[in-house]
């Protein structure tokens, strides 16, 4: 039982993991928290609905036209948007990405329909059994994709200059000014990486649960995880994702399946006021 | 604005229900309760500066409160909506006693998760609200009477909508308002002139939350069925909207926002599926272009001329 529990836990988790990296790689470099995170989840899971139905695109031909287009989404959100507002209080930033957040959700409900669509998957979900376990090959993907992923973004930070410029930012933006960096686009690129990790968690996690434009939800769960890890730390994001995950799986079990969701919000809020600093952030000195 | 087009406007409301049929009634009291709510917000996130994305979660308080002391030992609504709002105020307070430790993003994120928790209970908890199917509210009765038809919802609501604003005005002179405000401009200024912030915080959040529940109860009046649907995060949010269209810091702010988010869809008639993103567009237009809110707006334009 507790074998199982830890499976599908960190099936679930590998999603959080990601939609938390997601908040923390923008929130580290421009000290924004995305609150429509979650919708840009589900919008990149619609665009490879478009691609296969509308363009008659093989699904992973779709899946890179998705991404594409999701990059330039958050760029151009960066753009329009966040930079204009730049000097603005941080109820203002706020308020922003929460619109940002309900135009999406509610242009594809007005586009696309309130309904779920059927999204393909390349594996089967016909689940098999290893050693007790009861294992499904689709889960399993889910969870290498993100271990894949979550391994390129920690080589792209450390050998790219792509990467290293992000981490001078988030370093020391000033410093990063001063050595020729510069800050606007890599914050642009912040916004671009971070809309890319959600497309990603959103395109695999769509076939598990339904795809529907209220599935942007799931970004409330990316907050819980971001947070156990401490919002400042990437290496937090993932063990706050897999943790919630485990604990979301293990309380549908032992609780009941219809308070799993209490369970994962009453532990961001515990968190929030206990451990501020999460499981695995630094404090940070705050200016008065 | 100057008084005698106050005066004006009042007098308006006033003839109002003898003059319009009955459906415009109908929607300019469901103004007066979205200005309620609405005010509640403003005071928390206008003028006090703390983010709440709570809002719906006080207002299903007061419908759910009202309606179901109702249902289940007869209070009448004039002792059920004050009762279930003072609930309301007291979860306020308490919320905003735990906000000390928490502030700006991470305030966002605990009203979020407690404003989701809530709805989830709704939801789940089938004996006691009529889980997701939804719950009928008794009407209102009043010495006798039965108060069904929209005229006397109208004249219930509207004398609220118009002291939720009076309120909203004079707080912004009041000692209060002003403790509210240096919140605003910065907690350890407002500290180090002796203000307890603490405590101010979370009277913040309790006014609002006892505005957005009395709104709550009238707006359970007015529907007759409450579905938990209503009161989710994406209800706080387009609360939020409301406020900012109209104008955060505005006393009239809340009335114009609602006004808005409530004739326009009704105007548009087709093209009703694309209200909330036009909404959404137009809030972060609002952001962008004019942060201080349409009624900013109205306000420059008045200076001007």
């Amino acid at each position: 039982m507790l074998g199982q529990i830890l499976v599908s836990g960190i099936t679930a988790g590998a999603v959080y993991a990601l939609v938390a990296l997601g908040f923390v790689v923008l929130h580290r470099g421009t000290r924004i928290v995305h609150f429509g995170l979650g919708d840009q989840l589900t919008l990149s899971a619609y665009l490879v609905v478009i691609g296969q139905v509308y363009l008659d695109l093989p699904f992973a031909a779709a899946v890179a036209l998705s991404l594409l287009l999701s990059a330039g989404f958050g760029v151009l959100v960066e753009r329009a948007i966040m930079r204009p507002l730049r000097a603005s209080p941080l109820l203002v930033m706020v308020i922003a990405t929460l619109a940002i957040g309900a135009a999406i959700r509610e242009g594809l409900r007005a586009s696309m329909g309130p309904l779920p669509w059927p999204i393909p998957f390349l594996l089967t979900p016909a689940p098999f059994t290893l050693g007790g376990l009861v294992l499904v090959p689709a889960n399993l993907a889910v969870v290498g994709v993100a271990a894949v992923v979550v391994l390129a973004l920690f080589l792209a930070l450390r050998f790219t200059r792509f990467g290293r410029a992000i981490v001078a930012v988030y370093e020391n933006p000033t410093g990063a000014a001063i050595v020729g960096i510069s800050v606007p686009a890599v914050h642009a690129r912040l916004w671009g990486l971070a809309s890319v990790l959600a497309a990603i968690a959103g395109i695999m996690v769509a076939p598990l649960i339904t795809l529907s434009p209220d599935m942007g939800s799931i970004g409330i769960k990316g907050f819980a995880a971001a947070v156990l890890g401490g919002f400042n730390s990437l290496p937090g994001a993932i063990a706050g994702g897999v943790l919630l995950g485990v604990v979301e799986t293990a309380a549908g079990v032992y609780i009941s399946s219809a308070m799993k969701d209490v369970v994962s919000y009453a532990l961001l809020i515990g968190c929030v006021l206990l451990l501020p600093h999460g499981l695995f952030g630094r404090a940070e000195a705050r200016k008065v | 604005m100057p008084r005698a087009l106050l005066l004006l406007a009042l007098a308006g409301l006033v003839l109002l229900p003898f003059q319009a049929p009955s459906h415009i009634t109908y929607l300019v009291a469901l103004i007066g309760t979205t200005t309620v709510i609405v005010a509640g917000l403003a005071i928390v996130v206008g003028l006090a500066g703390q983010i709440s994305i709570a809002q719906a979660g006080f207002a299903a308080i007061g419908a759910y409160g009202s309606a179901q002391l109702a249902n289940w030992y007869g209070l009448p609504y004039w002792l059920g909506l004050p009762a279930a709002a003072l609930v309301a105020a007291l979860v306020g307070y308490l919320f905003g006693l735990l906000s000390l430790r928490v502030a700006d993003h991470y305030l966002a994120l605990t009203s979020m998760a407690f404003c989701a928790i809530l709805q989830l209970l709704l939801v789940h908890l089938e004996d006691w609200t009529g889980g997701a199917v939804g719950l009928a509210v008794p009407p209102a009765t009043l010495g006798g009477f039965t108060l069904d038809k929209p005229v006397q919802l109208y004249a219930f609501i509207m004398p609220c909508a118009v002291f939720a604003t009076w309120l909203l005005n004079s707080l912004r002179h009041a000692k209060l308002g002003r403790a509210f405000a240096a919140l605003r401009m910065s907690e350890v200024g407002a500290a180090a002139v002796g203000i307890p912030v603490l405590h101010h915080k979370a009277l913040a959040f309790a006014l609002s939350a006892f505005l957005g529940a009395w709104g709550g109860g009238l707006f359970a009046l007015q529907t007759t069925y409450l579905d938990p649907a209503q009161f989710g995060i994406l209800e706080s949010v387009r609360l939020i909207a409301i406020a900012v269209i109209g104008g955060l810091l505005n006393p009239l702010g809340p009335a114009i926002g609602a006004t808005i988010f409530v004739l326009l869809p009704e105007m548009m008639g087709g093209f009703g599926r694309y209200m909330t993103l036009v909404f959404s567009l137009a809030l972060l237009a609002c952001l962008v272009l004019a942060p201080a809110g349409l009624g900013g707006v109205v306000h420059r334009l008045w200076k001007r001329a």
